[in-house]
């Protein structure tokens, strides 16, 4: 049998040239679209379209600082996720975070021209005296005149004082959470992905328990995902000192209800279409019911004079115990070559009369092969909701509910950040990230009374953060 | 994720104020397996966007399915399948058919005849399903005068086939969509990739850490058990020969390899014949020819100085 190639690696060379003619034709050519469109024919003799998985395991460990302006909230989470991945698709992640956050927090009252004095509950486990000392975080241990029927070792409070012109904030605040994190999910029959969750987290004064199920379904030659979410989410509050009363006046004594539930269900549909082999587009619609209890257990609204604006007392605040929560998600992510660009937006609105926007641009840019940064901005306004008050006016009748809680309140906030990657070998990761964030509110509204309208009553809030964190690829 | 508490800190509005944990690790090797063209196929990829990757592996198995769409002679709806229904009569066709017919007529010139597109008919009497069944002399010679490239009229791009006469580019096709399908993929990203259809695959370059890609060959004896691991930084590798394809009968290895020109099954080929090379196409065309060559398939790649691995 011979060939016509005659001697030694000709008939090779032939070929190759012979090869790379055919693709070098082919491919400056524009491929027929009606074969292009074939393939998406349900009938195509090989249905099983393809399905993205990564081979390897991930380990990601971060820690973040967090720091509030003027002394505030300041907060420390490390965090430690794994996330493996089997042969045919299935996920397993799980994840541990603690947290420690320290620092004063804004208690809801109005600044005055004079020292305002705030007793509340002793931060005492237990309601033993011995493990309080004296003063912890700018307050005082005091022994509270006795009550009828109440017993002695009881009988003990915590006072703190802000000066005058300043926002009062109580020093005391801490607390520390731990929290951890399953979920599992692998594509079953003809569904594409079919996944469960679960999580636990616990602080001094909080619990919280949730479980998701989720399924997708890719079509359109996985151009398409579409996914249903559910999340189901059960909260305990346990605050110091007991539950208060809504409405009632702010008092040391402690309460007789020790804690309140909360119930929250949310339904998350998405569908992500691949717009082009370089373009997503991703939308979300979701829908929260959460019932219970959603009061913050410290948070007080100040009852002013109608005339001097001067502060006669604070009642502990009210939220509806019914909230129904509806957003939108928007999100377009485009691969440009040297770098990617994400926009997103979200609309928020709540039965509670709040209503936000969210505007977000990233763009992640590859400098050197193995560093990258992400320049990130983001722009968010919310509206009141319908039961902010700054303040209460004594001889006005009392609302339903109030809260003076900041984050109820209208605001923007802005925030500035950067991400940094570097890939210290193929398979492991440092990255850094750190944002600013700045909240600003009207502080002088038009109702303000008396001395009030000398005072700033926003208590938003400027922060920063830096995060810090390393991941890790393995087979 | 347990959501950041510094999230609950910042806004009521369930907004994520703070964003939690940062995705996008290293560059993760993703791979993305579907069947097309009756075979599995798998594209790995070293990127560490999974969108970019998605869009990279999902433009690789359009191609796929495109072709498959396009040159199936299974499908009634394929050129091939419109050409081979109209035998007897003229049939033109667009360019990238008038481009393969081209090399094919090439490559029957260059093999004196081995390689014909025109054989597949052969396929309707010779079932090579393992079994015993092989035809008689009779039902051969009544075939062969349906097989010959060179009884076909191809001046481009009018292509006349005999009455009866099929064309079939099953012998090329897959190559030839590996080589397309990681042209897509390098118009995406630069990223390293791999793509593997069937066994005849071709990366783009060495990984990202400058090893080489690691495909596991299969057994000839046992299907699905993985023979060895073959090492490629550069081009393609494209095997010819499958050992779960054959006839035994009196002793005798029929092999699925059949030459167009005698209607019978080649004498003695090895099993299989994987060859190196730098398209795609090349390679499966080179293993092809050697296959062809039965008990001289050796020799030839010996000859033709081609790296390439014969199992026996």
């Amino acid at each position: 049998m011979q060939l016509n190639s005659g001697n030694g690696a000709c008939l090779r060379q032939t070929l190759a040239t012979l090869s790379l003619g055919l693709l070098s034709a082919t491919l400056g050519e524009k491929t027929d679209r009606a074969y292009a469109q074939a393939q998406s024919q349900p009938d195509s003799p090989s249905g099983n379209s393809g399905q993205l998985i990564p081979t390897s395991k991930e380990l990601d460990s971060s820690i973040l600082f967090y720091q509030e302006a003027n002394g505030r909230v300041r907060a420390i989470e490390p965090a430690l996720q794994y996330t493996a991945h089997g042969p045919d698709s299935q996920t397993f992640n799980l994840g541990v975070i603690a947290d420690s956050v320290t620092g004063a927090t804004p208690n809801g009252a109005v600044p005055s021209d004079h020292t305002q004095t705030f007793v509340t509950p002793l931060k005492a486990p237990g309601g033993s005296s011995t493990t309080v000392t004296s003063a912890s975080g700018g307050s005082t241990v005091i022994h509270l005149p006795p009550t009828p029927g109440q017993i002695a070792a009881a009988a003990l409070g915590r006072q703190y004082t802000t000066p005058p012109g300043q926002l009062p904030v109580d020093r005391g605040f801490h607390d520390q959470r731990y929290g951890v994190n399953v979920g599992y999910s692998q594509p079953l029959g003809e569904i594409s992905l079919v996944g469960f969750g679960g999580s636990y987290s616990i602080e001094h004064d909080y619990q919280s328990i949730s479980a998701s199920a989720n399924i997708a379904q890719n079509f359109n030659l996985n151009n398409t995902t579409a996914s249903l979410a559910v999340n189901y989410e059960n909260d305990s509050s346990f605050p110091y000192g007991g539950v208060p009363t809504p409405l009632t006046v702010m008092t040391p004594q402690l309460k007789s209800v020790s804690s309140r539930g909360r119930s929250r269900i949310d339904i998350v549909a998405g569908l992500t279409e691949a717009m082009t082999t370089n373009w997503l587009v991703q939308l979300n619609y979701s829908y929260g019911i959460s019932d219970g209890y959603q009061n913050d257990p410290y948070l007080i609204v100040s009852v002013v004079d109608p005339v001097t604006g001067e502060p006669n007392v604070y009642l502990y605040e009210n939220r509806p115990t019914s909230r129904r929560l509806q957003s939108i998600y928007l999100d377009s992510k485009v691969d440009f070559g040297p770098s990617v660009t994400d926009v997103s937006f979200r609309y928020f609105m709540d039965s509670w009369g709040i209503k936000s926007t969210t505007v977000q641009v990233s763009d992640r840019v590859r400098l050197m092969g193995s560093l990258y940064v992400e320049p990130e901005i983001r722009w968010y306004q919310q509206s009141a909701a319908n039961f902010f008050h700054n303040f209460l006016v004594t001889g006005q009748p009392l609302p339903q509910y109030a809260s003076a809680d900041s984050r109820l309140g209208q605001f923007v906030g802005l925030t500035y950040g950067m991400k940094l990657g570097f890939d210290l070998t193929r398979s492991t990761e440092i990255y850094l990230r750190g944002e600013f964030y700045r909240q600003t509110g009207n502080g002088h509204p038009a109702d303000a009374i008396g001395q009030l309208k000398q005072q700033n009553l926003f208590a938003g809030v400027d922060a920063a953060y830096g995060m810090i964190g390393f991941s890790w690829n393995f087979d | 994720m347990t959501k950041s508490k510094i999230g609950r800190l910042l806004s009521a509005g369930s907004h994520p104020a703070v964003a939690t944990a940062a995705t996008g690790g290293p560059a993760a090797d993703y791979q993305w397996f579907f069947r097309a063209m009756a075979t599995p196929c798998e594209v790995r990829l070293e990127c560490a966007d999974p969108a970019i990757a998605g869009a990279a592996a999902r433009a690789a198995e359009a191609e796929a399915r495109r072709i498959e769409a396009k040159f199936s002679r299974y499908l009634a709806t394929s050129v091939i399948g419109r050409i081979n229904a109209n035998s007897g009569n003229e049939t033109e066709v667009d360019s990238e058919t008038a481009h393969l017919l081209d090399f094919a007529s090439r490559l029957f010139a260059l093999s004196d005849g081995l390689f014909d597109i025109t054989s597949g008919v052969l396929r309707k009497i010779w079932r090579f399903d393992g079994s015993d069944r092989v035809p008689s002399p009779d039902r051969v010679q009544e075939l062969l005068p349906l097989v010959g490239w060179q009884n076909v009229s191809w001046k481009p791009p009018i292509l006349k086939l005999p009455a009866g006469t099929e064309i079939d580019l099953g012998g090329l096709g897959k190559e030839y969509a590996v080589d397309r399908a990681l042209h897509r993929i390098g118009e995406i990203t630069a990223q390293p990739a791999l793509v593997n259809f069937g066994g005849d695959l071709r990366v783009s370059g060495p990984r990202a850490n400058g090893c080489s890609w690691k495909v596991a060959i299969e057994s000839v004896d046992r299907a699905g058990q993985a023979e060895g691991l073959l090492e490629i930084s550069e081009g393609a590798l494209a095997t010819s020969g499958d050992a779960r394809r054959f006839l035994l009968k009196d002793g005798i290895r029929y092999g699925h390899i059949l030459d167009p020109r005698t209607g019978w099954p080649v004498v003695d080929p090895p099993r299989s014949v994987t060859v190196a090379a730098q398209t795609c196409v090349e390679a499966g065309m080179i293993a092809t020819l050697a296959i062809l060559q039965g008990r001289n398939a050796e020799a030839f790649l010996k000859q033709e100085q081609v790296r390439a691995w014969c199992i026996r």
